[in-house]
């Protein structure tokens, strides 16, 4: 399987404070990559550097590099619009835009010059479907997405940002507002997700990251303790920190 | 036992702290009873005279004794609907460069000196606006505008300088700083991973305040101006410097005019007949009337806002 992204030596730092240190690690194409760890270990931090979302923050401070598809995209004068069609986002909560549903997955098709009104209906209804939300809002797409269950949601956020096509999906703890129902589809939509997709979930639940991921990476104290095959990282870690983690002993 | 003393003087403290707070809440409730009531019974006189006339009659003849609100009340509206249009465009822009695009060092004082305006008491406002203003742009702007825009009737009437569109004017800066304010916590209310996820889809900044940010906080902005529009119904001292006080109802808005609280600041001391003082009474009623709906809606409007619950979990 061919490497999608390349971390190198990727160091992060809210002003003076590190958060991040010497990453190094090489996501697979199409695949879900599930990164672990206790609270405030910088697996979201180092999420939001894929997309430059620390960018809309003053005072933060990237080193080393992250490559794309062989191209670095913390290069001072990256197109950050571009990379952002590029790297889709799912946050904690659900997050739908004050609009009905038909336009919460409209607005990121307009931003990318889709005006078309066949295709962008089109567009809309594949990426519902993609999403498994088709069935539940083909007669509702016309009322408020705030509207629609917190499950229903999340799976709206997630269509918005498969809508735009990216190549990279980040999810920082989809699942983490939701209820174990609404959690399960979630999964179910990542399996289908990774066909087309490269997925990078980050998570606090450790069954999920077993049951969805193909590779797994253990941070802790914004470093990389572990990063190999999530059946490997879970039977038998090289690392007694990883070992003590997955196995509940603390964390 | 001392624990149970404890308990019974507990008890008491207890009684006796919600019988205070009950009775300084309902003096306030009294208080606005007792104005209510005086305004009404005070306008006794003309509201027997004139009816509901009263509210459509623009005569204002202290000489005959004959008296209409009309040309009070459109003054105080009309005045305070162009400080609107002037204000909330200044307002909201203020509030979004100070909430979404202002450098951490210049935030600070930009937003003191908007609030300092509030500070500045209204008869400064009104003798700036007669003394300074109101020449500058009788020489200067006036002439301009009736020549180039008086053919729209809203930009003629007399260049004075005094008028109901330079106390628009000025009302607009009285209430710039409410408007700014409110609307700057409205927008500080928008959850930042709402914003973070108009970024994430590939929207610019522009984008994400249009889209995202602006149509979140729009009952709180509505709020936020109708708090703004009440300020300026209300406000007397800077208005009657300026607004030429003229019982007179003219679509040409350099003409000058009135307002309920320029004719009540100007005729409470000459009003020496029983039925002009009620009649000026009454319309200080109707004030109350109107800055009493204005501001109960924009409290509703802001109340609702902030209680919107932006957490998709559990429903």
């Amino acid at each position: 399987m061919s490497e999608k992204i390349v971390i190198k030596n990727l160091s992060f730092f809210y002003g003076k404070k590190q958060a991040l240190k010497n990453v190094v690690f090489a996501v697979k194409a199409k695949e879900i990559t599930a990164l672990i760890g206790p609270s405030g270990c910088g697996k979201t931090t180092f999420l939001r550097c894929l997309n430059r979302m620390h960018d809309l923050y003053p005072g933060n401070r990237y080193e080393g590099e992250i490559l794309l598809d062989g191209k670095n995209i913390l290069d001072k004068g990256l197109d950050l619009i571009g990379l952002r069609s590029k790297v889709g986002m799912v946050f904690q909560k659900p997050t739908p835009f004050p609009m009905t549903v038909f336009e919460n997955i409209a607005f990121g098709l307009k931003l990318n010059g889709i005006t078309n009104r066949g295709e962008m209906i089109g567009r809309v209804e594949k990426a519902l479907k993609d999403s498994a939300l088709w069935d539940e809002t083909k007669d509702r797409l016309f009322e408020p997405a705030l509207s629609l269950s917190g499950g229903q949601q999340q799976r709206l956020c997630i269509a918005r940002a498969v809508a735009v096509e990216p190549e990279v999906i980040l999810m920082d703890e989809p699942c983490s507002a939701l209820d174990p129902v609404a959690t399960a589809k979630i999964e179910d939509l990542m399996m289908e997700l990774k066909k087309n997709y490269t997925v990078i979930i980050v998570t606090h639940n450790m069954q999920q990251a077993a049951r969805v991921s193909g590779t797994a990476g253990f941070f802790m104290l914004g470093e990389v303790i572990e990063f190999d095959s999530t059946h490997k990282i879970f039977t038998a870690p090289a690392n007694k920190l990883t070992e003590d983690y997955v196995t509940g002993r603390f964390g | 036992m001392p624990i149970s003393d404890g308990h019974k003087s507990g008890h008491a403290a207890d009684a006796a702290f919600k019988g205070v707070s009950f009775f300084f809440a309902f003096a306030v409730m009294a208080l606005l009873s007792a104005i209510i009531f005086v305004l009404i019974k005070e306008s006794w006189l003309s509201i027997g005279k004139f009816g509901l006339g009263f509210l459509v009659s623009s005569t204002w003849d202290p000489v005959q004794g004959v008296f209409g609100a009309l040309p009070a009340v459109w003054g105080t509206v009309v005045s305070s609907v162009i400080a609107i249009i002037i204000a909330v465009p200044i307002s909201l822009g203020n509030a979004i460069f100070l909430t979404e695009t202002a450098p951490k060092g210049i935030k600070g004082p930009i937003g003191a000196a908007i609030e300092l305006l509030a500070s500045i008491p209204s008869i400064i406002y009104g003798m700036w606006g007669l003394f300074v203003f109101a020449p500058f742009i009788a020489e200067n702007v006036e002439p301009f505008m009736i020549e180039r825009l008086g053919f729209i009737p809203l930009f003629r009437g007399a260049p004075l300088g005094v008028g109901m569109l330079p106390a628009g004017f000025i009302l607009a800066i009285m209430i710039i700083p409410f408007i700014s304010s409110v609307a700057r916590d409205v927008f500080l209310m928008v959850p930042p991973i709402l914003k973070e996820s108009g970024y994430a889809v590939g929207a610019t900044k522009w984008e994400v305040i249009w889209k995202v940010v602006i149509p979140f906080a729009k009952s709180g902005i509505m709020g936020a101006v109708i708090l703004g529009l009440g300020r300026a119904l209300g406000e007397t001292m800077a208005v009657t410097f300026i607004i030429g006080n003229s019982q007179r109802i003219s679509l040409e808005l350099l003409n000058p005019g009135t307002s309920i609280s320029a004719a009540l600041a100007n005729e409470f001391t000459e009003a020496v007949e029983d039925i002009y003082l009620s009649s000026l009474v009454e319309l200080g009623l109707i004030l109350f009337v109107i800055t009493f709906v204005v501001l109960a809606a924009a409290k509703l409007m802001i109340a609702r806002s902030s209680y919107r619950p932006y957490s998709g979990g559990a429903r």
